[in-house]
């Protein structure tokens, strides 16, 4: 016997991710999906960023790792909200993850979340976590293939931080054939090439992250 | 790994379908998985075979099409398969196009007794 299903398998996710997001807009919050492989930079980006944006904005941090809080450790300094999601070996946060944790925060006296996700950078980009848009963060330690690899994540991504640009010179890194990758998969996608160890680049990177908060936070 | 949690996911889709008709076990899962979201098809039957262990769907085929990744080009329409990670119109060139096809993640049917 047969029986028709037809139906997404990841149904419950994108019903979960739904009504974050629609909770999230409702109290003007928005959310980015930060996505990278181990090792990109995304906690220390996020360190530069709260930086400069911390005085400025209302900002929470979700800290997804599979098992520590070291990332959030680092970041205990900006006195933000932050909880860690222990995902204890999975590659990657859900919706559902999320959705529990924003009980934790304060969602009328926020203006942005930052979800630092699992590194990784296939298993994330097929969990929509209710986000307002994803960012993607690339080192040129890791080579220039990465758009070719995971097209999908590239193709999702709202924009994409290139960081490490000061060790560019001890690597292979093709700018060249990184850009026309990038291109072919995603010609609109938002670009910063940025060292956050030296600080090269963040102004712009900082720059448009304070328009898209301001932008959509208000709608 | 992503396939791991797809698989459990899955599971418990086939599942609740196979209680709700009354199935005592189920022999084939028919599923379609979009180029774009990259399963590796014997890694996902692993995970799926682990994740179904001492349930109806236990020993369970997973039979899996793999379907291209397609689009649509909004501003000249042309619908066209995708070669090389070329995200952008082959005839006109648009960057502005949609992805109707390549990212599925689709239970269609499932066999059983």
């Amino acid at each position: 016997m047969e029986i028709k299903i037809m139906k997404n398998i990841l149904d419950r996710n994108q019903n979960k991710a739904n009504e974050v997001r629609s909770l999230l807009a409702s109290k003007k919050v928005i959310m980015v999906n930060i996505i990278s492989s181990p090792g990109a930079g995304k906690t220390t980006l996020l360190e530069c960023t709260l930086e400069c944006l911390v005085k400025s904005f209302k900002i929470g941090v979700i800290e997804g790792d599979i098992t520590t809080d070291r990332d959030a450790r680092r970041l205990k300094r900006f006195g933000i909200p932050i909880v860690v999601i222990n995902t204890g070996g999975g590659c990657h946060l859900d919706s559902h993850s999320i959705s529990k944790v924003l009980a934790h925060f304060d969602l009328d006296d926020l203006d942005v979340i930052f979800v630092e996700n699992v590194g990784n950078l296939i298993c994330p980009s097929q969990f929509d976590l209710g986000e307002t848009f994803k960012l993607a963060v690339v080192s040129v330690a890791e080579g220039d293939d990465k758009p070719e690899k995971y097209p999908m994540l590239f193709r999702e991504a709202r924009a994409v931080i290139l960081n490490k640009t000061d060790l560019i010179a001890h690597t292979d890194f093709s700018n060249e054939n990184f850009t026309s990758d990038l291109n072919k998969i995603n010609s609109r996608i938002i670009r910063f090439d940025v060292s956050c160890t030296r600080g090269d680049g963040l102004r712009s990177w900082l720059e448009w992250i304070s328009g898209q908060i301001t932008g959509l936070s208000h709608i | 790994m992503h396939e791991l949690k797809i698989a459990e996911e899955l599971a418990s889709v086939v599942i609740e379908a196979a209680k709700k008709e009354n199935l005592s076990r189920v022999t084939e899962v028919n599923i379609s998985f979009g180029e774009l979201v990259q399963i590796v098809p014997d890694i996902f039957r692993f995970a799926f075979s682990e994740t179904v262990r001492d349930t109806l769907a236990e020993n369970a085929n997973v039979n899996i099409e793999i379907i291209q990744v397609r689009m649509r080009c909004i501003d000249c329409g042309n619908d066209f398969r995708v070669t090389n990670n070329e995200f952008s119109c082959d005839s006109c060139g648009s960057a502005d196009i949609d992805i109707t096809e390549g990212r599925e993640l689709f239970v269609k049917s499932i066999e059983g007794e």
